[in-house]
């Protein structure tokens, strides 16, 4: 009797399992239709003269350009030199070094000729203490704050506090910037002025890529295969995923590595929290909430062809943590505003984009899992034959193949950025690839993620850099 | 009764994925050798075409005869290379491509784009002509600034300001108070590149119109281009009773620098409005009047920090009596005055560069 009640329990959890493959991976295609078709409409918009007209226009609003560090001495000097090389008419770029233990200090002292500042500030944002303030008496919209170590939130928050301007954009101090990417960036706070209160901008991998003077010279391909796989993600996932959730105004996550904030509306909403490893989506979904809450009109934006490059991870260790932080930051996201979900006060954010995000980004991983647990048991019971098995594998397998594969078919048509046809085999072979290791590990460091989670884990862990334009 | 997953859905599922990946592999691979193929012919035909475009420019009258057969695609590269010559040029050389462009038909083109069903077509057709500068399309554009379509209307302001005379500018002015802030904004923008030459007609909109949005920008643009005939309006405008008034007044009249703005100045250091009192005190920095020093040190206590900034850089303007009076401030009991002052006084050539 118990025997037949957990086989057609198994059976039941069976179905789910596919139903549930079936429905994450449409999620993820009609996300990439969607993302892709807004594109095309952003596109249109853009008119030749546009970037020229915003470079001289006095409405153009000036940008506080925030950039933590954190032991970042390979690079930091040819990054900040890349930022001071921004075309925008008025920005000031605010490196926060964030108590490094290296001579990322020392680098920027020599290579910027900065002589410490009684340059006040008003603490509009609580953060650790504030050792210093450098200024440059060669770049006069250089500012760098020396600061005991809090993480990556609270050198934002110290950097909220030290900016001039009403917009700030927040970068990785290794990220890369391409030289139009703020006017590009700034068009939605522009277009909607008063209304727009975050922009996010695509985020993509520089390794591979010829970069000198922290400038990409030459876009291509990495040749190891787990950076390849993560070019692929990031199309999926931050490109066309990102600009899909944006059409209805129900984008949660805008990149730490790039993106432009209203800073007015960023301190309203609190600033960033300091508790939180995942204090870029957080701070997003704040703000919708705290917009939401007062009825106010707001937009937060995704611009497509903004382009930041980032160093992504090249080994499996250093991959595992950022998974696990990521995973941390969204489950600690969904948790803090768990008030906002299926509340149609909320909106779209509260009744489309926040159960999006449970079920498809945050269980995910379990299902997935039990799925991965559940097919070989049902095998060895009896329950399922090594055909069906094995079918439903390879269709789970497809079908996120031809996700992927259509998300390289739009980069294609909207950016062009892979110019060799051999870079397109590559990124096709990718998208097969990430199938076979890759997506099983995490998973399985995304559901690693809930055990630390539980335990109260907020560190971040060394994201190690080779050093992309070394 | 637990349902039973069935093997033939399955393969017929697996079957359907498998060629619906592999049709957007040749897809992809159809779709990236048409780009390679078009992008090659134009690399071949960009040089050829351009020296001709040059030959033609240079000729007087303009010679368009070289292009009247060619087909489809050299038409597409030569309107755009011409486009995109239109972008940089201007005087003689901007004319004469003017000239090739109507010779060829394209303002026509155009200017039947303006009428098409397809507003993103209307908005891309008025930023055409916008770059190519002739007077011809001005009335297409004018009635192109009535379009239902905010993009369009953007797109016409922008070419007019582009291509208008004096006259076509006064046209603009009332649309500072445009429904749409996006329009209205694009109308600012054009008139503080050129809003010069029509100075008389924005301080008369900015006097009479009964639009509080289309008056705040024109107060603005007053400020941007320097009307010092604006200085009245500003007057009474930093006196007004909404504070978004007086902020964009004071702002203003912070660029203009009338005398007459000194005493008001000082009022306004006391005003509520933290914006109105930092551009009081910027003001104050142009006129460096030794009157002003008790005031501004005053100022130097002010909880905001622009207010504080501004006042101090005010003092360090002034001279030796505001030096002075810096000086004094580095003793203040409130750390927040010592703070500002020791920044001023320490910073030397690292001034950061202001909003």
């Amino acid at each position: 009797m118990i025997w037949a009640q957990l086989t057609t329990a198994l059976e039941w959890y069976g179905a789910f399992i596919l139903l549930f493959f079936f429905a994450i991976n449409t999620y993820y295609l009609v996300l990439t239709v969607t993302g892709f078709w807004r594109t095309l409409q952003v596109f249109k918009q853009v008119r030749r003269p546009d970037q020229r007209r915003l470079l001289r226009s006095p409405l153009t609003p000036p940008i506080s350009v925030l950039a933590p560090a954190f032991n970042e001495e390979a690079n930091v000097v040819d990054n900040v030199r890349s930022l001071l090389m921004l075309d925008y008419p008025l920005f000031e770029v605010i490196l926060i070094n964030d108590g490094s233990r290296d001579r990322t200090l020392g680098r920027l002292v020599d290579a910027f000729d900065l002589r410490r500042s009684a340059r006040t500030f008003d603490r509009v944002m609580p953060c650790q203490t504030i050792r210093g303030v450098y200024e440059s008496s060669t770049y006069s919209n250089l500012v760098v704050i020396d600061k005991d170590n809090g993480g990556k939130a609270d050198a934002l928050n110290a950097g909220l506090n030290l900016s001039l301007y009403p917009l700030f954009c927040a970068i990785d101090a290794d990220s890369i910037l391409e030289s139009e990417a703020l006017l590009r960036l700034v068009r939605p706070f522009v277009d909607a002025p008063g209304v727009t209160i975050a922009a996010g901008g695509v985020v993509r991998v520089a390794n591979g890529c010829e970069i000198h003077g922290g400038r990409v010279h030459q876009v291509r391909l990495p040749r190891r295969p787990l950076p390849l796989i993560q070019v692929v993600e990031y199309l999926r996932a931050f490109l066309f995923g990102r600009m899909g959730w944006s059409t209805g105004n129900s984008l949660l996550v805008i990149s730490g590595a790039f993106g432009l904030f209203d800073k007015r509306a960023a301190v309203l909403a609190g600033g960033y929290a300091t508790d939180s490893v995942g204090e870029d989506m957080e701070l997003v979904v704040r703000m919708h909430r705290y917009r939401r809450e007062r009825r106010q009109p707001y937009r937060i934006g995704f611009v497509p062809d903004p382009i930041c490059w980032t160093e992504v991870p090249v080994s499996f260790r250093v991959l595992r943590r950022q998974r696990t932080r990521w995973q941390r930051g969204l489950i600690d996201t969904l948790v803090r505003h768990r008030a906002m979900i299926g509340r149609p006060r909320y909106g779209s954010v509260g009744m489309v984009a926040l159960p999006g995000f449970v079920i498809f980004e945050m269980l995910s991983p379990l299902v997935e899992l039990s799925g991965y647990l559940l097919l070989p048991a049902m095998w060895v019971l009896g329950l399922l034959n090594p055909a069906g098995a094995w079918m439903f594998f390879v269709l789970a397998i497809m079908y996120m193949v031809l996700v992927s594969t259509l998300a390289v078919l739009l980069e294609d048509i909207a950016f062009r950025r892979y110019a060799s046809v051999l870079d397109l085999g590559r990124l096709l072979v990718g998208a097969v690839l990430e199938n076979f290791g890759f997506r099983q590990l995490t998973v399985w460091w995304r559901v690693r993620a809930f055990w630390e989670y539980l335990r109260g884990d907020l560190s971040w862990g060394e994201m190690e850099r080779k050093g992309v334009g070394a | 009764m637990a349902p039973a997953v069935a093997l033939e859905p399955l393969r017929n599922g697996v079957l359907a994925l498998a060629a619906a990946v592999i049709l957007l592999a040749l897809f992809l691979l159809v779709e990236r050798s048409a780009a390679a193929l078009s992008s090659s012919r134009r690399s071949r035909r960009e040089p050829i075409l351009s020296r001709l475009l040059f030959q033609a420019l240079q000729s007087s009258p303009v010679d368009a005869r070289a292009f009247r057969r060619l087909g489809r695609f050299d038409r597409r590269l030569v309107r755009s290379i011409l486009l995109g010559l239109a972008l940089d040029l201007r005087g003689d050389s901007g004319d004469a491509i003017a000239t090739l462009y109507r010779d060829l038909g394209f303002v026509k083109r155009d200017l039947a784009g303006l009428r098409s069903w397809r507003a993103s077509r209307r908005a891309n057709a008025a930023a055409d002509l916008g770059l190519i500068h002739s007077a011809e399309t001005v009335p297409g554009l004018l009635s192109a600034l009535q379009d239902a379509d905010v993009r369009v209307r953007q797109a016409a302001v922008w070419a007019i300001g582009q291509v208008g005379t004096p006259a076509t500018l006064t046209g603009l002015v009332h649309l500072l108070g445009d429904r749409s802030l996006v329009v209205a904004h694009r109308v600012q923008e054009v008139l503080a590149e050129r809003g010069r030459e029509i100075a008389d007609s924005i301080l008369r909109y900015a006097e009479t119109t009964s639009s509080r949005s289309g008056r705040l920008a024109a107060v603005e643009l007053i400020g941007w281009l320097r009307i010092t005939t604006g200085a009245d309006l500003l007057l009474s405008g930093m006196r007004d009773l909404d504070p978004e008034v007086r902020v964009k007044s004071v702002k203003a009249a912070a660029a203009v620098g009338d005398p007459r703005f000194l005493e008001i100045f000082h009022s306004r250091l006391e005003d509520v409005r933290w914006e109105v009192r930092c551009q009081a005190a910027k003001g104050l920095s142009l006129f460096g009047a030794v009157a002003s020093v008790p005031r501004l040190a005053a100022a130097l206590r002010d909880h905001h920090w622009w207010v504080r900034f501004y006042a101090a850089t005010a003092l360090a303007e002034i001279g030796p009596a505001g030096e002075e009076a810096l000086s004094s401030a580095l003793h203040d009991p409130e750390p927040l005055v010592q703070e500002m002052a020791r920044y001023l006084l320490e910073r030397g050539d690292a001034v950061p560069a202001l909003p």
